[in-house]
């Protein structure tokens, strides 16, 4: 009963202004998945019975177990329009067939590089919010990605059927919870406004934000029910649809419209007289069974019920009912495909942001003009397993040019240099294929515009690359995604048994493959470290390497560890001197704090090494209240050249200082990774150099003498200048109702955790908390939490800050010092640190 | 014990009259250097012939475990008598004579520990011993003898095996013998030839820092257990390393007492693995050479550089004795040493190194494509010799790198351009001007990143390029007073030192 073919669908993916690309985005549990369902059963994958049921695009057996979406899974949609619901359609169409390129995400926090992988390669955003719970954190984080990629989002405020069967609210009150919800949607998406995008915030009355219940099934937009009214009172339905939202009033006593409340009794709001309130009686009537009184009402509405569904009572009457009525994939595919753009509209002004090339090359053109002829341009999003154990499907968005079976291409890694033959290979491409719910199908090529999975290439990918064709040297990648979250939570991985290590080896990168935020790495200490966002993430990944990538060998995990930083809290209370090795060099030091936020404004790249002097010195000045001429000697950033430390020149006419300056970069490079303290990389420390004695033959300075001597007089100027180590912080969203919040402030107290902010969320009884919480603590917050509060909150954390542990890790005994003890030992490191006279020296 | 007896003057001034050496070269260890008079003078006396040149050499470049070949062709010796601990790793010169010396010993104690072990003990026991407890193992042996006995009526299934040693003489491998087999004269005197094999399987014969023995069939090292009379040293490093699959337990002579624990060198295994990983993202490779005794060196050091080019890397050869944190720091393009040595001296790992060390065995996993780290491990690096020339399939997958968690691929691409030919003479000067003309990215990413392909191109990337010319400053500088005084403090340092 499939309706449709892989041949129909690749012969709609030629019309490039016939293809929507979109992912259905949203906070945790507000229904994405199961709306998914519905519009997938449009296209006759599942049947229309058991659509809400199936979430289709859970295909992994722990997302059905759980209830929750872990990976995107892309699903294509072959839809067609009658011509008549098309005349109003003003942009360009070739027919009335329309592919659509659906992406299901998951909503946990843990999860939104998913998100972001599923985002670069769609191009409009369906925003699902729960009408009750309302817009939550995860929606404004995923809100605020798409923005940022360029994709144009409209909204669905899902589980109407809540209002209706549940909390059964009255009319206007429903309309005043549902223009909050957009409201507040349309905050953020006002915030994060981008000027080429053009307003993105949503209207009802404008068609784009649909009122669904995908767990029933049904969904509408105004647009729905203003042609219904339209020809009643003879007014065309833009016109109707602006009557049908906001202060518009209907008094069927004297049949007038009026732009307040008059009070008469019967003057009801446009929205509630003519939508809430027929649904309502609807579903009221079918779930009294009034059965004598349904059938001439939905003969009214022109709905029409096959025989053997008449039979039906209740719920599933109600629910077939509604589907009939206002079947939900009728809705939200119009909704898309009116008012979310085609690649080749999308395109035009996301290549700013894609492409990391000249914007006047013929790349950027081809990518710009969705150009099929052109040189092609796939940007590989992320890697899906195959049923093949240890395979990959590389999956991704073409976005010009066409890939094909059999084509060589140009695989260029994120590391991938133009004109460099670092991280770059050539190799064919399989098999080119399209997703088709849980089923792939082989196609011949697919051209830009259109979501592709390639076979053949996983050797050579890890988690994304940009491809091209073969011939196409002096093309530039196409950017590298950013992502929200940020893998604080390590755990070290070790194989039962010692020889199975090369299964395990082999495990790992399969896992870092198969994820597009897991970082697989191993320690100094020969530990393999699996890093996730989060201890779900982890968790997920650890089952996913046991069951799937290691082949059966048995792996022992540790406890969850996190890494932590050095920092300094003053000024060295001296200038400490270290001698050479060969004692005929001395270096003088002082260690100092960076400026608050500083070490932010280098992470986040505003503040760098490749920065033009005089900008940086601007910057610097202005900002951070720097000496002109005191920005223009920094001599660089460390660790790996871009971290948030530096090394700054204050020495006043040294001779050879030059010459040395390479030596005590390496030295720095390598203390600033591995601080003093506890081997952690060190963050916001400025290392002034006070003053260089240096031999007067070059061969008694070279860098034997001074790399290492650089180093000590480093970690010497670390130890005497307050050392402190700073810890991960998350932010922590919780919510719950009033009565659960007396358990969280209790579970949070009992983790150290503080909470900054408390608020009731308008005309719900929910509250929404807001708390940092050391990332050390939440290794089983959210069980504890669920315990305490018999269920009722749920945590949302995300890597916020790093915050600076007050105690003195120098003082025998303190918090911190017990703390480096612990890691130095894990490292297998002297569980001593080492002295502040190693590395000074006297005179 | 007198001198005569623990330096076995009378087997030594033999082996002299056998061979009729003439000019003699004594190799003492720091420790005993303080016995070296009077062991010459013992000597002396002993041979009685003023003909023979007796030479006490000390303070040895390399490890003192193995023969200073080079040390004792200065004075032009024939033969090397070699004292204290040793490694017993092949000469490829001279012949050596070993004086292990005789460490005091409980023999009663260390038989207890042995029976408590053996009657604890589900596996066959291997006795293990360092060279300097060789004297008192004939005594342990026939003491178990009697204990043996009376254990087998508690327990019918116990197997005890004793090592052997190899042998105390030692003749250089010629340059055409097969580099694995030598003329070795057995310890109590019985010339045989017998075929080292190092710690590698031959039929079931073992081999390792101068110790053999063989196995009967099916028995395994994983299966024995293994009982080590000796301190930490190592040459005990060296065994745990090497049977890391074995339960291994130790007996210290002179505490008394039985180790069981060594977690920590596990810990060594691991970090050894990390080195391996971090090594496989090496560009440019240094190679130290930390010998010039031991038998197939040179062999090493080739097989290392073939190694190192197939895999698409560059690498450099240092001489430069035994190596520290400064002098290899002064070759910071190299992003990775391999220190080719004996194998008791191999393991170098200080914290303080800019750049890891790892050994032969190490690089030969890291740089050759699809072999892969089992938890298999030897030092020795004639055992790698033969194992390393099994071709390696070319894998097709990029490799992944742990350190970056991606994939990386090597730069092999390069290696492979073929040099310009001489009839375009014209052409490659105007590309080398080019070259030379390129904007060059100054910033430091090349030297600390460790991308740099060879030490031209490390150079070359580095701030700072020898002589400074300081054009603005054209006109003739007054001069100035330099310093003046020592290093440790020059004369107006002192002062400042005065006002402080």
């Amino acid at each position: 009963m499939v309706k449709f073919t892989a041949d129909e669908l690749r012969r709609i993916m030629d019309l490039k202004h016939n293809i929507r690309n979109m992912s259905v985005i949203a906070h945790v549990d507000h229904g994405k998945s199961t709306l998914t369902d519905s519009l997938v059963a449009a296209a006759g994958i599942i049947a229309q019975e058991v659509a809400g049921d199936v979430r289709m695009t859970d295909t992994r057996a722990d997302e059905a177990e759980r209830g929750i979406t872990i990976k995107s899974t892309g699903i294509s949609l072959y839809y067609e329009m009658t011509e008549e619901s098309l005349k109003n359609f003003k942009g360009e169409r070739q027919g009335n067939e329309y592919l659509i390129n659906l992406i299901d995400s998951p909503g946990h926090v843990d999860f939104s590089s998913e998100v972001t992988a599923a985002l670069r390669i769609t191009d409009g955003a369906l925003v699902v919010v729960d009408c009750v719970e309302g817009v939550c954190v995860q929606t404004e984080t995923v809100l605020r990605q798409a923005l940022g990629e360029r994709i144009r989002p409209v909204l669905t405020v899902n589980k109407m059927d809540r209002c209706f069967l549940e909390l059964q609210v009255e009319g206007e009150e429903a309309y005043q919870t549902f223009q909050r919800v957009i409201e507040n949607a349309n905050v953020i998406m006002a915030t994060y406004e981008d000027p080429l995008l053009g307003d993105c915030q949503v209207y009802p009355e404008k068609g784009t934000v649909a009122f669904s219940a995908g767990l029933h099934g049904w969904a509408f937009t105004l647009t729905n029910f203003a042609k219904m009214y339209a020809s009643k009172f003879g007014v065309d339905e833009s016109k109707m649809m602006e009557r049908l939202w906001g202060e518009n009033f209907f008094d069927p006593a004297t049949k007038k419209w009026t732009s307040k409340n008059t009070g008469s009794p019967s003057c009801k709001r446009g929205f509630v007289q003519f939508c809430y309130e027929p649904i309502k009686q609807i579903i009221k009537t079918c779930m009294n069974d009034e059965k004598d009184k349904l059938w001439p009402m939905l003969t009214k509405l022109g709905v029409t019920m096959k025989s053997e569904e008449k039979d039906l009572v209740g719920k599933a009457l109600m629910k077939r009912v509604m589907q009939t009525w206002l079947p939900a994939a009728n809705a939200l595919l119009e909704m898309m495909i009116f008012h979310l753009p085609s690649p080749a509209k999308a395109q035009k002004y996301r290549v700013e942001n894609l492409y990391e090339g000249p914007l006047d090359d013929i790349y950027a053109a081809a990518i710009r003009s969705c150009d099929p002829e052109g040189p092609l341009m796939l940007y590989v999003s992320k890697m899906i397993p195959a049923s093949d154990k240890g395979r990959f499907f590389a999956f991704g968005r073409v976005f010009s040019g066409k890939v094909s079976t059999g084509l060589k291409v140009r695989i260029m890694g994120p590391n991938y240099v133009p004109g460099q033959k670092k991280d770059l290979y050539v190799k064919s491409v399989q098999r080119t294929v399209i997703w088709m719910g849980k089923r792939q199908e082989s196609v011949e090529d697919v051209p830009c515009g259109n979501t592709v999975a390639l076979v053949g290439l996983d050797q050579f990918i890890t988690k994304n690359a940009t491809l091209t064709n073969e011939k196409e040297t002096d093309a530039h990648p196409i950017r590298a995604m950013k992502f929200s979250v940020s893998p604080v939570v390590r755990v070290a991985v070790q194989c039962k048994v010692a020889s199975d290590l090369p299964k395990l080896v082999e495990g790992l990168k399969r896992l870092a493959k198969s994820d597009p935020m897991v970082v697989c790495t191993i320690e100094e200490s020969g530990e393999h470290i699996i890093a996730g966002a989060g201890e779900l993430h982890l968790e997920i990944c650890l089952k996913d390497l046991v069951d799937d990538f290691m082949g059966g060998a048995e792996i022992i995990k540790s406890d969850p560890v996190v890494s932590f930083r050095e920092t300094v809290l003053e000024k060295s209370c001296r200038t400490v001197m270290s001698k050479s090795p060969n004692k005929h060099n001395r270096l003088y030091m002082e260690a100092r704090p960076l400026e608050e936020g500083l070490a932010e404004a280098i992470d986040d790249g505003r503040i760098g090494p490749r920065d033009d002097p005089k900008v940086r010195s601007k910057v610097l000045s202005e900002e951070f209240g720097w000496d002109k001429d005191l920005a223009k000697k920094i001599w660089c950033f460390g660790p790996e050249t871009t971290g948030p430390n530096m090394v700054v020149d204050m020495c006043k006419g040294v001779q050879y200082l030059n010459e040395i300056k390479d030596s005590v970069v390496a030295g720095f490079q390598w203390a600033s990774k591995e601080g003093a303290l506890a081997e952690e990389n060190m963050r916001g420390i400025c290392f002034e150099v006070c003053d260089v004695v240096l031999h007067d033959d070059a061969i008694h300075r070279g860098g034997g003498q001074v790399i290492p001597t650089a180093r000590r007089v480093i970690y010497a100027s670390q130890l005497t200048a307050k050392p402190r180590l700073l810890e991960p912080v998350y932010l922590v969203e919780i919510q719950a109702p009033e009565q659960a919040l007396g358990g969280i402030y209790g579970v949070l107290n009992q983790k150290r955790g503080h909470v900054f902010e408390e608020m009731q969320r308008p005309g719900t009884p929910l509250y929404n908390i807001k708390a940092y919480l050391p990332v050390i603590e939440s290794f089983g917050f959210s069980t504890l939490l669920r315990a305490n509060t018999s269920g009722q909150a749920f945590p949302q954390c995300v890597f916020d800050h790093w915050d600076m542990m007050s105690s003195d890790p120098l003082e025998v005994g303190s918090q911190a010092s017990t703390l480096v003890a612990e890691i130095r030992k894990r490292k297998g490191l002297k569980e001593q640190m080492t002295p502040l006279s190693e590395f000074e020296d006297k005179l | 014990m007198d001198l005569a007896s623990n330096y076995e003057i009378d087997r030594t001034a033999q082996f002299i009259l056998n061979g009729h050496f003439t000019r003699v070269a004594l190799q003492f260890p720091d420790e005993l250097l303080r016995d070296s008079t009077r062991v010459v003078r013992a000597l002396r006396d002993e041979l009685d012939d003023i003909e023979i040149g007796l030479f006490v050499m000390a303070d040895t470049t390399f490890g003192s475990c193995c023969v200073d070949e080079v040390g004792a062709s200065h004075v032009g010796a024939d033969c090397v008598v070699h004292y204290g601990h040793t490694c017993l790793s092949q000469t490829s010169t001279l012949p050596a004579f070993f004086v292990f010396g005789k460490a005091a010993i409980s023999v009663s104690d260390c038989v207890k520990s042995l029976a408590d072990c053996l009657s604890t003990s589900e596996e066959p026991v291997l006795v293990l011993y360092g060279l300097e407890y060789s004297h008192a193992i004939n005594h342990v042996k026939e003491a178990m003898e009697k204990e043996l006995s009376s254990l087998r009526q508690s327990k019918s299934d116990l197997v005890l095996y004793f090592v052997d040693v190899m042998c105390t003489v030692m003749n250089p491998s010629t340059v055409d013998d097969h580099p694995e087999s030598s003329g070795c004269t057995g310890a109590n005197g019985t010339s045989s030839n017998c075929k080292r094999t190092g710690s590698s399987l031959d039929g079931n014969k073992y081999c390792i820092g101068g110790l053999t023995w063989d196995l009967p069939d099916g028995c395994k090292m994983e299966d024995c257990l293994i009982f080590w009379i000796g301190t930490e040293n190592p040459a005990f490093t060296n065994i745990l390393l090497t049977y890391n699959g074995s339960e291994i337990v130790r007996f210290d002579p002179k505490e008394n007492s039985l180790a069981k624990d060594f977690l920590h060198h596990k810990r060594v295994l691991k970090r050894r693995y990390y080195l391996v990983e971090k090594a496989k993202d090496a560009n440019i490779i240094g190679i130290l050479v930390g010998t010039l005794g031991v038998a197939g060196y040179l062999h090493m050091i080739k097989q290392m550089k073939d190694l190192i080019a197939k895999a698409g890397k560059k690498s450099y050869t240092l001489v430069m004795g035994r190596p520290n944190p400064a002098k290899l720091a002064n070759f910071p393009e190299c992003n990775v040493f391999i220190y080719v040595s004996c194998a008791q001296t191999a393991l170098l790992d200080s914290k303080e190194f800019l750049a890891p060390v790892i050994t032969p065995f190490e690089a030969t996993l890291a740089f050759s494509r699809g072999s892969q780290w089992t938890g298999a491990y030897m030092l020795e690096f004639r055992n790698l010799v033969a194992s390393s020339q099994e071709d390696d399939s070319d894998t097709e997958e990029a490799r992944f790198s742990f350190l970056q968690g991606g994939y990386v691929e090597d730069h092999d691409n390069e290696s492979k351009e073929k040099p310009v030919e001489d009839g375009e003479r014209s052409i490659s000067l105007v590309e080398a001007t080019q070259r030379a003309l390129q904007l060059q990215d100054s910033n430091p990413h090349y030297i600390v990143k460790g991308t740099a392909r060879s030490g031209a191109e490390f150079f070359n990337k580095r701030s700072y390029h020898g002589l400074e010319m300081h054009s603005e400053k054209s006109v003739p500088q007054p001069f100035v007073i330099g310093r003046t005084g020592k290093a440790s403090g020059y004369q107006n340092e002192k002062e400042n030192r005065e006002i402080l």
